[in-house]
């Protein structure tokens, strides 16, 4: 798989590619965020106008999925949400690594948002109700609820961490594979080679290949990259919504 | 199906672990076959059952969203968060693969 890669263009010694790249999209938030509050306006244009847009949507977002009590957590979602979006939409550029494809960031975010989720709980309930809640409605239906409990909690940071690896991953996969085969290695290679064989079937290919690639390779890419963000923060903010739930009584 | 045709295909697998085992004490890569025939195998019945899981997600949204065309965007929601943990479970395979292809496993 290291044949099918070109080295990529930022790249500093002695540091892991994923890290640099994670570097180059905290700079990009935090010039767009210098951008949008560098004069803070009641009437907003421009960059604070876009930015204003983006967090009402998380809130809205999260008024949808955790109510009213969840409005203290809009600056870590949304900065999952915005870091995993950048993070996603550098890897689009030829050139560029996108650090969520590296399994560690990934990891990173998915403890973060574990962690997390557990403290809010613990915060909002007391530590002896949410344990509490992990032993199901009925109480000596426990010794069967522990397990299965203990089990789906593992699972969430190590299915959310996956996921985002695999989309982005996966997508790297496939074009690495595509530009391999109408490359210079494949079907553009032999057509230059200069066969007849090579001229008519491998020109017309190459061309189809690369039609097929801008055309839908790449926006099924950007597609992913922005369903994947949106899928992170929404599991995230419903993994809070449940941890505070629980304090309600069930009915 | 017949017993015949799942005896030929167990044998088919069998090849490579007798080729294998003609070799002088288990070559470098013993697991390189085996690990082609279980990616590709693997990933085919993930995504042919991941494809039929969402087909049954966004078809049960469609029609709700045609019952009750106002409660489209809540339902849609819903579809989205559904068909991405469902193409979460092909992923875990195709993590699993990629894992069994390309990573140097010891002998």
């Amino acid at each position: 798989m290291g044949a099918l890669e070109h080295p990529p263009i930022l790249s500093l010694p002695g540091i892991p590619e994923h890290v640099t790249y994670m570097w180059v999209a905290m700079a990009i938030l935090i010039a767009i965020a210098f951008a949008a509050s560098w004069r803070v306006e009641l009437v907003p244009r421009g960059a604070q106008n876009f930015m204003e847009l983006v967090l009402e949507q998380h809130l809205t977002l999260i008024d949808d999925v955790i109510g009213p009590a969840g409005r203290p957590y809009l600056p870590l979602l949304a900065t999952l949400g915005l870091f995993i979006l950048v993070a996603n939409l550098l890897g689009l550029v030829p050139g560029l690594v996108a650090p969520t494809a590296n399994v560690n960031t990934t990891a990173a975010c998915a403890l973060i948002v574990f962690v997390t989720y557990h403290a809010i709980g613990i915060r909002t309930q007391g530590a002896r109700a949410y344990a509490r809640h992990f032993m199901g409605p009925i109480p000596w239906l426990a010794p069967l609820m522990i397990p299965i409990e203990v089990f789906t909690h593992l699972a969430r940071p190590l299915s959310l961490s996956l996921r985002l690896f695999g989309n982005m991953t996966g997508g790297h996969i496939l074009l690495a594979v595509f530009f391999f085969l109408m490359g210079f290695d494949g079907m553009l290679g032999w057509a230059l080679r200069g066969s007849l064989g090579g001229i008519v079937l491998g020109g017309p290919a190459a061309l189809l290949m690369a039609a097929f690639t801008v055309g839908f390779v790449y926006p099924l890419k950007l597609l992913v990259a922005f369903l994947q963000a949106f899928i992170f923060v929404i599991l995230a903010a419903i993994y809070i919504a449940l941890a505070i739930e629980a304090a309600e009584p069930h009915h | 199906m017949r017993r015949s045709q799942i005896l030929t295909f167990v044998a088919a697998l069998a090849v490579p672990g007798i080729a294998l085992a003609a070799e002088p004490g288990g070559g470098e890569g013993w697991l390189k076959p085996f690990a082609a025939i279980a990616a590709g195998i693997g990933m085919a019945l993930a995504a042919g059952l991941c494809g039929l899981g969402q087909g049954r997600a966004v078809a049960s949204a469609v029609d709700a969203m045609a019952r009750q065309p106002g409660a489209a965007g809540r339902i849609q929601l819903a579809m989205i968060i559904g068909l991405a943990l469902i193409e979460s479970l092909a992923l875990y395979v195709l993590v699993m693969g990629v894992l069994l292809l390309f990573v140097k496993w010891p002998a």
